[in-house]
């Protein structure tokens, strides 16, 4: 007598949340014969999104997005180093990804979390790879000066579907912008040639870069505003509050591999019981930017790519609309 | 340098007694027992309580009572420049002790032996007085998880400058090198459970400057036990009581 016997006579006389715990597959079995999930989403459908630009006012750039119960805060802080010599015209972007012990019940203190690294990984190569970000706008002086853009992005609630999150909230802090102040130039006998970065983009709105000056021993310093008419020793490197011009978009959608069903954004509870899980990656010009599936018990057939790409096609309408909403509440402001 | 001016403003515009505007939120994370943010002024903390569960490490484990574990750490961008090593230097171990120390004495552990509670931080945007702020947001975390206190814990920092006795520091009047009094308080049983003090302080004024802090402790208490008085009526409402 098989366990799917037992568990069939049991379920009439078992409580749901019981039954839930003990045969967590043969619960979720029922639901997906009824094309329908636990907590009433239909198959294709990923979980409520919300983007908020701006949560950390010290970090040059930062949102908050949350994909249901799933939070992840990112932060952007730039600072100036020294360009590489086999690339002197290209600034640098460092990703990090934290799960903190607070996220989740499985982290613990001192070890980082198995799903944090990989993910960090990930978010990375997707990154860099979308051509998202142009490294040579963030050049300052060729060979002697340029940004390092450091993100950071903490996992604050783990349940389900985090590479998605990670990268949409990557996204928003990339794009939020604050409002430009004046910059006073008082041009002296110090004088430095500089090229003016243009921008024209897409999306214009984008993170700020802050303005310096190189002050008389060749260092990089802020460049701060005297009020009281002196005349200033040092012209500013950029003349105004730079914008990163955004290339096309990336946006991801994660889904759950189970015999024929196709699940969009899994919770964690149904990551941890349908351990196959692919992640596609689109941008906004209509292009497979990545796909990932890392082995897994259910196998992919062709029609399963297909399926999993138009669901991401869908989702990516969805996210562009919830971005444009955040920028546009911003502005308001 | 002035950090009160002579109208009796200090550098944010706040009077010396006055404490920074104070936001509580409890529930912020779907996935611990019990947890909460708390912001006092840019000073942003979150808590994260995880417990009583099974204890990890069985060598550990105590057959009279519950075992406390505490971790503080800091969000990379949480300060002016970005912290290279945000866990296991030297502050932030302190820290995790003293909150650790400090939550134990309040929680009835013997009444969940064999078991663990984990009290995790995490400071989003640090300010000044994030020690207190973190204490705040435990305590909160723990009553949201339901664990047995004996009372709450409230904490609040004070200081001396310019021959005044402030209340609630922010980063630039800590960082000034004056004196710098954090006080732990049980408001119930009117018990202090946690004084620290940094920088030298006139004998006569120690006082003061602690019944200030102490002062705080309970505007704080107050402000808490509002905030879970809301949050019960919230969750009664829920159930349809």
């Amino acid at each position: 007598m098989g366990l799917l016997d037992s568990s069939g006579d049991l379920s009439a006389e078992m409580e749901v949340d019981a039954f839930r715990r003990l045969f967590p597959l043969r619960y979720y079995e029922r639901h997906l014969a009824e094309s329908i999930r636990p907590d009433g989403r239909p198959l294709g459908r990923a979980r409520d999104t919300t983007v908020a630009l701006g949560a950390v006012s010290s970090a040059d750039g930062s949102a908050l997005a949350k994909i249901g119960s799933t939070t992840m805060l990112a932060a952007i802080k730039m600072e100036v180093m020294t360009p590489s010599a086999e690339s002197p015209d290209e600034g640098c972007i460092a990703i990090e990804f934290h799960m903190p012990p607070i996220c989740s019940p499985i982290v613990r203190p001192g070890r980082p979390a198995e799903a944090a690294v990989v993910v960090s990984k990930q978010l990375s190569d997707t990154i860099l790879s979308s051509g998202m970000i142009d490294l040579k706008e963030l050049a300052l002086v060729s060979g002697k000066a340029a940004w390092m853009a450091y993100l950071d992005i903490y996992c604050l609630d783990a349940d389900g579907a985090l590479f998605d999150a990670a990268l949409l909230s990557a996204v928003a802090a990339f794009s939020h912008c604050k409002h430009l102040s004046p910059f006073l130039i008082v041009p002296t006998s110090y004088t430095l040639l500089l090229s003016l970065i243009h921008v024209s983009a897409r999306y214009s709105l984008a993170v700020q870069i802050p303005v310096v000056s190189v002050n008389d021993k060749g260092k990089i310093v802020a460049f701060t505003e005297e009020g009281d008419g002196r005349k200033l020793e040092k012209e500013a490197v950029n003349k105004e509050k730079i914008k990163l011009t955004l290339g096309s978009i990336p946006f991801s959608l994660t889904c759950a591999l189970h015999k024929k069903y196709i699940l969009a954004d899994p919770t964690s509870e149904e990551e941890s019981i349908m351990e196959t899980l692919v992640t596609v990656v689109m941008d906004s010009s209509d292009r497979l930017v990545s796909f990932y599936k890392p082995g897994g018990p259910a196998l992919a057939y062709t029609s399963l790519v297909t399926d999993c790409v138009a669901l991401t096609r869908h989702r990516m309408k969805e996210l562009e609309k919830i971005l444009d909403e955040a920028f546009s509440g911003m502005e308001v402001d | 340098m002035e950090f009160v001016n002579p109208e009796g403003l200090r550098l944010d515009g706040r009077r010396p007694m006055e404490m920074r505007q104070l936001r509580a939120e409890i529930g912020a994370v779907a996935r611990a027992d019990g947890s909460a943010v708390f912001e006092m002024g840019n000073t942003k903390v979150i808590a994260a309580v995880y417990g009583p569960r099974e204890v990890q490490n069985k060598s550990q484990q105590s057959n009279d009572q519950a075992l406390v574990r505490c971790e503080y750490t800091m969000a990379n961008f949480s300060t002016g420049d970005r912290k290279r090593k945000p866990k296991g230097d030297r502050r932030s171990t302190e820290i995790s002790l003293v909150i650790r120390q400090t939550m134990e004495a309040c929680i009835l552990t013997h009444l969940m032996p064999r078991s663990q509670i984990d009290i995790y931080v995490q400071v989003l945007q640090a300010d000044g007085g994030t020690r207190s702020a973190c204490i705040n947001a435990a305590t909160l975390a723990l009553a949201d998880a339901g664990i047995p206190m004996r009372d709450l814990v409230t904490s609040c920092s004070s200081g001396y400058l310019n021959s005044t006795p402030l209340l609630d520091l922010n980063y630039l009047e800590d960082s000034a090198g004056g004196p710098d009094v954090t006080v732990g308080f049980l408001p119930k049983l009117d018990r202090v459970t946690l004084l620290q003090m940094d920088a030298k302080l006139p004998v006569d004024i120690v006082e003061n400057v602690m019944q200030l802090a102490i002062e705080g402790c309970k505007a704080i208490a107050t402000y808490i036990r509002e905030v879970l008085l809301e949050n019960t009526k919230q969750l009664e409402y829920r159930r349809g009581l």
